[in-house]
Parts: structure tokens; sequence; C-alpha cells
């Protein structure tokens, strides 16, 4: 027997739990945080979800990180009246979850596809882990899940101590930095406010970490580390062709539905960029992929409405600018009639 | 659903509300089946149909078996029982490894076979619950214990939400008389399952899902060859992820039907602390041990048709053992294992007897009946911590072949424990090794220490604002860990 008066014990438990994370939350509100989304399976099951809504009433968007950064959901939702469904995957190919979508016989929306060439046509399998990771729980969701998630999406947006990358047990603990044995890859160590992630699964930069150079100097610093990296070089030849022409498959697979697919490319700058040119040529990519899959694109410095935008960290658009840039792709759009004609 | 997920809170919610609402008994027990139903639907609805077959076939056929007096009528009912249960759980659970090893030895002969691959798709605890049902027919068949008189409480028996994915694996006389007459659980009996509600999911959402669980996939998962420390590390870090994991589900499980004023049998006793195996499966999954011993090991012969033939029935129990714990041939190595580790503990144990007196088994730990073979019981408590000690880093090497997919993967690993190269790159990071180093140090220590008795028991005997400190500290490490709605590894078992 634990006690001869449970109740008291119950109600003691409850008042020091509730306690500690009341203390915890405003302590955490007090260091001026804010509550946002885990960028989890769920939310990404819960969106890959509502593809299926009519071609006329939705564009399905996917690709790596900048996407989920440049394009402005709210914008998009006003001045095209179509809802956006974001699908894009941080530190990921979207070649995944195109033939995801390709393979269902049932999606038969409009989808545009942002390229970042060094995730886009990688070979490695590591680009697609987190992609199938997503579409996979997204395949098996069960009721319970999704009873779950609904849940979930009530508390999360109103408890900054649910954000699991800096606030949860591991979250906590990995920030300890204790040093590493040489050699040993820790993982990518992104700043807090660098990937604050909306409902829509937007991300934004948050306003401190916009006003804090050492934070985007941080960010700077891994894009750095990442390009020192020992790796293969840009794919090319039949390794390239053959990357082409599963992506024109998948292109063929939505097009023979009555799908389009339009594709993307994001604004990037300083060294970043210029790697970027150097690595992957415009005309041996973006040029050929567009030439095979028969698809239109919008690169972003092929307009002067979106070519003259400084990322902060090099790689990603900052709030203000993301709302610009959608504009700017959007008024390309409805100039060129280019969502609806964009295969034909 | 999951006892780790918002849903279930929810749910658990409700169930409380409604079972202590005044409602006549019959209303209860029938919302008490409904809300099973809804608690294993809400993984795959259309499984419900098995769960219902399984139970209406059990039942009819049970109490047939039971007032059969043609033996030959008997036997047909018996087969016919074992056909449905038994069917169903090869069907779904081994059907591809079954095809796939057919297929293998076709193409061995020379066969150019290859049949579309099956998408089978296992129904969640459909092991626990065939074992459940098929405990009940066996013992209808040998007239052990009377057939349960209603549907209604045959229904429940089988499909208690507390118990139905991952056990425990309940017997009839243990849980049905419970059903005969009204249950509410008192003031005394809602805090200690809560208490243990809160201890399971602690040790499933904190130990084994946020601090282990990353470091044990990352090693088991790892493609190359790897140094010993990081082997060692996700060895030991699966070994308390699977106890956590499954310890807390039973832990829960138990919590959950004495908030409800029902008492389920224990599952675990500080596996780790075990000297020796056949202690170890005294301690381990006790209600699987005890069906295997009571249903498979003493009607194959037990130890009672000589030592050779006790040494067959152990083997042919732990092989047995281990692919009702997965469709792949590294669980019955680890059955296999197990049952060699038991084979060389019996001679040891038969070695010493004829040097020295054996002690009597009244000496021995309790849930003595949950044990296969006879246990250490030369153990001395003085070394005993070394001998748990030792038993426990074997224990660790079955768990090898049962984590790694392929045999392949467990002779690497294996490699690499014992013979790792120093000059392999690193994988872990510190940060994950500390995490290990610590879960499973206290781990030990904790088993140790509780290896003569329980979390209740200990409770009982130190200040409630002892009591509370702790349960508040698991409960806020569990909102902590924001490791809701991952599924239990033995589910898929």
């Amino acid at each position: 027997m634990i006690t001869t008066r449970p109740l008291k014990l119950i109600v003691l438990t409850l008042v020091l739990v509730t306690g500690a994370a009341v203390c915890w939350e405003l302590f955490l509100r007090g260091k001026g945080l804010k509550p946002d989304f885990d960028d989890s399976p769920e939310l990404w099951a819960d969106k890959r979800a509502r593809v299926y809504e009519p071609a006329d009433k939705t564009t399905v968007f996917i690709g790596s990180s900048r996407i989920k950064y440049d394009l402005d959901v709210d914008t998009w939702q006003n001045l095209m009246g179509t809802n956006a469904i974001q699908l894009a995957m941080v530190g990921s190919s979207p070649r995944t979850i195109f033939s995801d979508l390709a393979n269902d016989p049932n999606f038969k929306g409009n989808l545009i596809v942002d390229v970042t060439e060094i995730l886009f046509f990688s070979p490695a399998p590591q680009v697609s882990i987190t992609p199938n990771e997503a579409i996979s729980y997204y395949h098996k969701r069960t009721p319970a899940q999704k009873a779950s998630f609904g849940l979930d999406k009530m508390l999360e947006p109103r408890l900054v101590m649910l954000d699991k990358d800096f606030y949860s047990l591991n979250g906590l603990l990995d920030h300890l930095y204790v040093p590493n044995r040489d050699g040993v890859y820790a993982g990518l160590d992104f700043p807090i406010g660098f990937h604050s992630t909306l409902f829509s699964r937007q991300n934004k930069m948050t306003d401190s970490f916009l006003a804090d150079t050492a934070r985007i100097n941080k960010v700077r610093g891994i894009w750095g580390s990442l390009a020192r990296l020992k790796s293969d070089p840009p794919v090319s030849g039949k390794a390239l062709d053959a990357i082409l022409f599963s992506v024109k498959h998948d292109v063929d697979q939505i097009r023979a539905r009555g799908g389009s697919v339009l594709f993307l490319r994001t604004p990037s700058s300083g060294p970043f960029l210029m790697g970027e040119k150097m690595g992957y040529p415009k005309e041996k990519y973006w040029d050929k992929l567009l030439a095979t899959t028969h698809c239109k694109g919008i690169y972003f410095g092929d307009h002067a409405s979106l070519s003259n935008f400084q990322c902060p960290e090099f790689s990603h658009l900052n709030p203000h600018d993301a709302v610009l840039y959608t504009k700017g792709i959007i008024d390309i759009l409805k100039k060129e009639n280019r969502l609806a004609t964009a295969i034909h | 659903m999951v006892f780790n997920s918002y849903t279930f809170i929810a749910f658990f919610i409700i169930m409380l509300i409604l079972h202590n609402l005044p409602f006549p008994w019959k209303v209860k027990k029938v919302n008490l089946l409904l809300a099973s139903y809804i608690f294993y639907a809400a993984w795959n609805p259309p499984f419900i149909l098995l769960l219902w077959l399984s139970t209406v076939i059990d039942f009819f056929v049970g109490r047939a078996l039971y007032t059969q007096p043609n033996k030959n009528k008997r036997h047909l009912l018996l087969v016919v029982s074992l056909i449905g249960n038994l069917g169903m759980l090869c069907f779904f659970k081994y059907g591809t490894f079954l095809l796939d090893n057919f297929v293998l030895i076709c193409n061995a002969l020379g066969f150019d076979y290859h049949p579309a691959h099956p998408n089978i798709i296992l129904p969640a605890g459909i092991s626990f619950y065939t074992f459940t049902t098929l405990c009940y027919t066996v013992d209808m068949y040998k007239r052990k214990s009377e057939p349960v008189k209603s549907l209604l409480d045959f229904s429940l028996f089988v499909t208690f939400f507390p118990h139905l994915v991952a056990g425990p694996i309940v017997r009839p006389p243990q849980l049905v008389p419970q059903f005969e007459t009204p249950r509410k659980a008192s003031k005394q009996q809602l805090t200690n399952g809560l208490l243990l509600l809160t201890l399971g999911l602690f040790m499933k959402v904190v130990l084994a899902d946020s601090l282990l669980s990353a470091t044990a996939d990352a090693v088991f998962g790892f493609p190359g060859k790897l140094g010993a420390l990081d082997a060692w590390t996700g060895v030991l870090a699966f070994s308390g992820q699977i106890f956590f994991d499954f310890a807390g589900y039973s832990t829960a499980a138990i919590g959950v039907a004495l908030c409800l004023g029902f008492v389920l049998p224990q599952n675990f006793l500080y596996p780790y602390a075990a000297i020796g195996f056949s202690d170890f499966w005294r301690r381990w999954h006790i209600t699987l041990s005890s069906w295997l011993r009571d249903y498979l090991y003493i009607p194959l012969g037990g130890n009672r048709q000589g030592n050779f033939k006790t040494y067959i029935n152990i083997m042919i129990t732990m092989l047995i053992g281990g692919l009702w714990h997965g469709a792949n041939w590294t669980f019955v190595a680890w059955g296999g294992l197990h049952g060699l580790y038991l084979w060389a503990e019996r001679a040891l144990n038969y070695h010493k007897s004829s040097t020295t007196p054996l002690m009597g088994n009244s000496s021995e730990p309790m849930i003595s009946t949950a044990s296969i073979v006879p246990g250490l019981s030369s153990a001395k408590m003085n070394n005993g911590f070394l001998k748990a000690l030792l038993t426990f880093l074997l224990v660790c090497i079955t768990w090898v072949f049962f984590r790694s997919t392929t045999f392949g993967g467990a002779w690497q690993l294996l490699g690499d424990m014992f013979g790792g190269q120093a000059g392999n790159p690193p994988l872990l990071t510190t940060i994950a090794i500390i995490k290990v180093a610590v879960v499973i140090t206290l781990m030990l220590i904790f088993h140790w220490l509780m290896r003569g008795t329980t979390v209740l028991k200990v409770a009982g005997r130190i200040p409630s604002w002892s009591v509370a400190l702790i349960w508040s500290a698991m409960l806020i490490l569990i909102i902590l860990s924001q490791e809701s709605s991952k599924s239990f590894i033995y589910f898929q078992f």
C-alpha cells in the first residue's frame, strides 16, 4: 500500500507537475521564445492527405528547404485564391516525394517542384531517408495516430516547451555540447530561431535570429562546413541521365492523369550561389531538366523581379523577402498563365 | 492505440468516468468490451474481424470440448480450434517467411520458382491474443477449468484492452472470475494503478524511446565496421531499450487494469538481476515463459523422461519461443542461444549437485513456477551481483541476433564487439555514450536492489512526499521527452 491518504498523494503530485511545467513555460517565454510546430512526419502526413483536393483549388509544393522559407503560404493563398500544400522537406531531395505522388493514381493536381541542385540531383541514399520515413508514416497512419495529431495540433501552438529540437529532454542534452571523438558526425546544429515552423509547414527565420549576426554566421558556417566535406563530384553522364529519365517518368505519370508540373529554382546568394553555379551550371542541369521533361520552369536569375534577393545566410529568404518572392512568382505565373499550361 | 499517445489519455479518462458511473455491471462490461474493440480498431479497423472470429470460434469450440463425451469428436474439435488459431497466426505472421524459405529450397533444388511477393499486413498483437485463446481451448480439452459461461465474459477476457496487444498473456482463471462480480477500483487501487501507469510510460517514453532507441538504431543500422566502444554501446542500448519498452508496456497495462479494478499478472521481475538463465526466464516475460512451460515444455515430456529428452525439450521450447517473437531465422537463433545457455546451466547444476547437496526449491525466489528448468540454487548472494552481471552480458549477446535483421549483420556486430579495431571510424557522439552508460548502470543497480521486492512495496515504505517527488519527476520527464505515439516493439510480435 502506497499511503493511507492516496488522493492527497495524487493532488500533491499534480500540483508539483503543474507548477514545474508552468515555471518552465514561463521561463522559456521570458527568453522571448514563441511556440511553433515540430516539422514532424505527423505534420507532413497531415498535408500529404490534402493533395487530393481539386486541382483548381490547390497547388502542391515539393522541394528541399528553400521553398519552405521562400514560399509565403498566406500570400500565395490570398493572391491565387488556392490552397498551397507544402510537402517540401529540409535537407532532402524532392524526387522521393515526387515519385510517391506520381505513383498515387488519385493525385491529379498541380505540382510545383523546387530544385536545389545539390540535393535534387544527388544519387546519395541519405537524401531520401527523411522523405521515405514521412511517406511510410503517411501510408501506415492509423486512426489513433490521426486522432493524436488532432489533439497535438491544439497544444503545440500554445506551448513553447513542446519545441522538440531544443527543449525536449534530448534537445536539452544534445545542446550541452559535450566534445566528441575526432571523426564523429554530430549532425547539423542550426541555432534557435532559424527554422521556426508554422502549421502550414512554412519555415520562417525569427526577428531575433535576423538581428543576431552570430547566429546568422553560425548557419553560414554550417554551409561552409558542408562544402568542405569530402563528397563525390556532381552527378553527370549516364547517372545524370538516369535521374532525369526517372523524373520524366514521374512527370509523365502525373500528366497522364491530367495534372501539371512546374519547376522552380529559388534564390541563393553569396558564396553559396557561386559554389552552385560552379558545381551545377544552369545549362547542364536546369536547362537539361526542362528539356528532358518538357516542363516549364521559373529560374530566379532569369527574372528581374526575382534576381536581386539577398539571403541572410546565403540560402534562404527572410520572411519579408519571401512575401515579395511569392508575389513575384505569382505575377509571372499569371502573366504567362504558366500554371495552367505548364505542360501543354 | 498506444498508451503513450494523446488519444489514449482521452480514451482512458472517458473509460474511467464511464466505469465509475452507477450503471449495472453488465452495462459496464459492455462498455469495456466496446472500448476494447475501439482500442484495437484504432490501429486497423478491418482486423477487428479476426478478433471476433477467434473469440467466437474458441468460445463455442471450448464449450463443446468440455461437454462432448465422444473422444474422437473432442479430438476433432481441438484440431478445428488449433487450425483456426494457429492457421491465422501462420498466415499473417509466418506466411511470407514460409514462402521465402520454400522459394529458397526450390531454387536450391534447381527449380526456377519466383512467386509474387505477398503484401501481408501483420495484425497488432496477433501472437498475444492467439496464445490467450489457445490456452483456453487446451484447458477445455483437458477439462482443467470450467468453460466460461457467457460470451460477453469470454469476449472481454480475450479483448480486455490493457492486455490485448502486448500482454501480459492471461489465463482464463486469472481474469474471467474478475468479470463475474462488479468491480470498481478503490482509491488505493486507483493510486497504485496511476503510479504504475506513470512508471510504465516513464520506462517507455523517457528511457526506451528518448534516451536509448536512437543509439541502438544507429548501431544496428550502421552498414560498416564499428569500433568496440560503439558496438558495445549500441548493444547495451538495445538491451535497455527492449526491457524498458516491453516491461514499460506491461507495467502500464497492469496499472491501467488496476485503475479499473482488475488485477493482471506480473510480467517482469527485474530480469537483469537474474543469476543464471533459468532465473532470467523466471523474471523476463513471465507470462510467456510460463505459457511455454505449461502448454509446450510439459506436454513434450518436460524433465520426466530422462536427462537427454529434457535437453531436447528445453531446446525445442526455446526455439519455438524464439520463432514466436518473429518470422525470421535470427529470432530462432536467439531462442537457440538461450537454449544453449540453459543446457550449460543445467549441466553445471547437475555437476554441482553430484558433488554438493542441492538447496531445496523452497529457498528459490518468487515465481519459481514460471521456470522450465531448475534455478541456480547454489548461487551465493555474496558474489551474486557478479554472476548477475555475467548473465546480463551473455543475455546482451543474444540480443544481437534478436535485433539484427540478418545473420550477416549479427556476426559483423559480434565481431566488432569482440574484435572491433581502433581504426574504425567512430559513430556515436559522446553524449549518446553517456546516456547509455548512465541509464544502463542505473538500471543494473536498480534491478539488483529491487530483485526481491516490488515498486508498490517500496513505495509503501517511503514517505508520501518522497513518492510524490519521484512520481512528479517521472511525469515531468515524460512531458519533457516529447516522444509520444512511438509504437511498442512487442506489438510486431
